[in-house]
């Protein structure tokens, strides 16, 4: 029987239906779906595409290997916020914002598309719409505009966000250099951020606040989006989102200066710490990742301890072979994740030796960093382990096989919407493009297609999924009083998530009928 | 065993990850060495790890 492909075409599917079913329609966290798929990836390559318990053993290995190239940048990620956050310096930091400008407009613009990618940035995970949300509420929006404005706001920063650990879960899995993928990631998520810009505001009011508002997106979408390039394709891609959103930020606070946006009287709240004092943390990690990416003997220095795995060839039951090789390398000391972890620890001893920390303030952090990072890693490292049983057992193979039969040349209008479906299942760039990704660089191989330009629709489609992603969306929502009525938050991010990736993915296709 | 799950569910929880984090270290070296036994073995300590996982909080 499985020798009909349709019938092995289901089964390979299989595994994902379960995360999607049982996220989507029994609400099941993005851990424990990812259990129950890697169950059932491990059911169905055992029973129907040969896999045997050295291929199972071989498989967990690299998954765990590449898991720890992401989680260590999602740990360190969020130490980095918690050392910040803990001072005060993020409340501080919004507050510095709002004494800029008394324009709806403007403070929509500077919240809930800069602010909130600035947070992106620097922690993501919820962290941007939770924070920003309830700020919004404060200045006179409603709840549900206060929500989905950063929501929508924030997503084209997701790839390169959070130290870019999505994107580097993207190179990860599909085995590719940043110098390949990042030039067309960078593209397809710039046109993203003019697009989350215009939406954000038109949520607000309309066409009208859009119109008004025309001028200072063009100005700081073309900031952003020019420094995520610039960054990304120079190799710090780390730095991709939170050095577009300071971009941002410093064009926005300019911006606010205009005429035109000058009518109102800005706020005149005053913070409890200085701007330069909340902000010392991100200058310290600039100087870091700086040194760390761009001094050749800096990176030489950190760059001596790698840890590695050697894997044999390894042949399913089936007769699928996977080459002998290394698996993926961890840069113990000069890997993105322990540039930032070096900062955290900076940051945590000039806050402290400038007595900004309340007693006991280490042990909370520390406790809150645990709680946040659990869950995602929990989700991920299962979401990466069944991911690698497929590709192990050619499962992603003939997933990829089917697409592209059914698709052929019109498969880059699909291919975001591949991505957003991942992240709106998993509530993770990151798991989008770790249980896609294979799939989608198998799929662009088989349709001739430019990889580069097909992973890059996934993970703009997968980055845009954050707006719709029920997860975030709860975790917005319990902040501002909407737990429980989450529906008109949803509907709203959903309908504007859907029409920016429809327009990424007519822009995927046109490209990739010139290129 | 429901009250220990609810009571102690975090900490579970981080002792789940650590274990599969872990346990494929394990398994790696036996398959590399050819024990057999030894990979079911670790095999079915990550299935006992999953279902942890799997456990609602």
């Amino acid at each position: 029987m499985t020798d009909i492909f349709i019938v092995k075409w289901i089964f390979a599917l299989s595994p994902i239906l379960t995360v999607l079913v049982l996220m989507i329609f029994r609400n099941w966290s993005g851990s424990r779906a990812g259990a129950a798929g890697w169950f059932v990836s491990l059911i169905i390559a055992t029973l129907f595409f040969g896999a045997h318990p050295e291929l199972i053993a071989y498989s967990q290995m690299k998954g765990v290997l590449l898991s720890l190239n992401v989680l260590y940048i999602i740990w360190a990620a969020l130490l980095l916020y918690h050392v910040v956050n803990e001072t005060g310096a993020i409340r501080a930091i919004g507050i510095g914002i709002q004494r800029f400008s008394g324009d709806k407009a403007i403070q929509i613009l500077i919240f809930g598309w800069i602010f909130a990618s600035f947070l992106q940035g620097v922690a993501g995970y919820g962290v941007p719409i939770a924070v920003v949300a309830p700020l919004l509420v404060a200045l006179g929006f409603s709840p549900v505009v206060s929500v989905a404005v950063p929501a929508i706001g924030h997503s084209w920063s997701v790839t390169f966000g959070s130290m870019g650990a999505s994107f580097q879960a993207l190179m990860a899995v599909s085995g590719l250099e940043s110098s390949y993928l990042a030039p067309w990631s960078a593209t397809l998520l710039g046109i993203a951020t003019f697009l989350c810009g215009i939406f954000a505001v038109y949520v607000y009011d309309g066409w009208k606040m859009v119109k008004h508002s025309l001028l200072a997106i063009l100005i700081i979408g073309t900031a952003m989006a020019g420094t995520q390039y610039i960054l990304s394709v120079s190799g710090m891609w780390t730095l991709g989102g939170f050095g577009a959103s300071l971009a941002g930020l410093c064009s926005g606070l300019a911006v606010a200066k205009l005429k035109i946006y000058n009518q109102t009287p800005p706020s005149q709240a005053q913070p409890e710490m200085g701007l330069w004092w909340a902000l010392t943390a991100y200058f310290i990690l600039i100087v870091i990742v700086s040194s760390g990416v761009m001094i050749p003997s800096v990176k030489a220095f950190l760059g001596q301890v790698k840890l590695s795995f050697e894997f044999p060839e390894i042949i399913s039951l089936k007769g699928w072979v996977i080459r002998a090789g290394k698996g993926k390398a961890i840069n113990v000391f000069g890997h993105g994740g322990a540039l930032l972890l070096y900062s955290s620890i900076m940051s945590y001893f000039v806050y402290l030796s400038k007595g900004f920390y309340k007693p006991r303030a280490i042990k909370t952090i520390l406790q809150k960093t645990v709680k946040s990072g659990v869950p995602t890693s929990l989700g991920i490292v299962s979401m990466v382990c069944f991911a690698m049983i497929m590709d192990h057992c050619q499962m992603i193979y003939i997933l990829a096989e089917g697409i592209s039969r059914v698709f052929g040349s019109i498969y880059p209008l699909v291919a975001p919407w591949i991505g957003l479906l991942g992240a709106f299942m998993t509530g993770s760039n990151t798991n989008s493009n770790v249980v896609f990704g294979v799939l989608q660089q198998e799929t662009a191989h088989l349709a001739g297609l430019s990889a580069a330009l097909i992973l890059a629709a996934q993970t703009t489609g997968g980055a845009l999924g954050s707006m719709i992603a029920p997860a975030k969306i709860l975790v917005g929502c319990s902040t501002v009083g909407l737990a429980g009525k989450e529906g008109p938050v949803l509907k709203t991010t959903l309908r504007y998530g859907l029409m920016i990736t429809g327009i990424i993915g007519i822009i995927t296709a046109l490209v990739s009928f010139i290129i | 065993m429901d009250n220990f799950f609810k009571k102690h569910g975090p900490k579970i929880k981080t002792i789940a990850l650590i274990f599969m984090l872990v346990m494929p270290f394990f398994l790696y070296t036996a398959a590399m060495h050819g024990s057999s036994f030894q990979v079911k073995l670790f095999l079915a300590l990550m299935i006992g790890t999953m279902l942890l996982v799997l456990k609602k909080d």
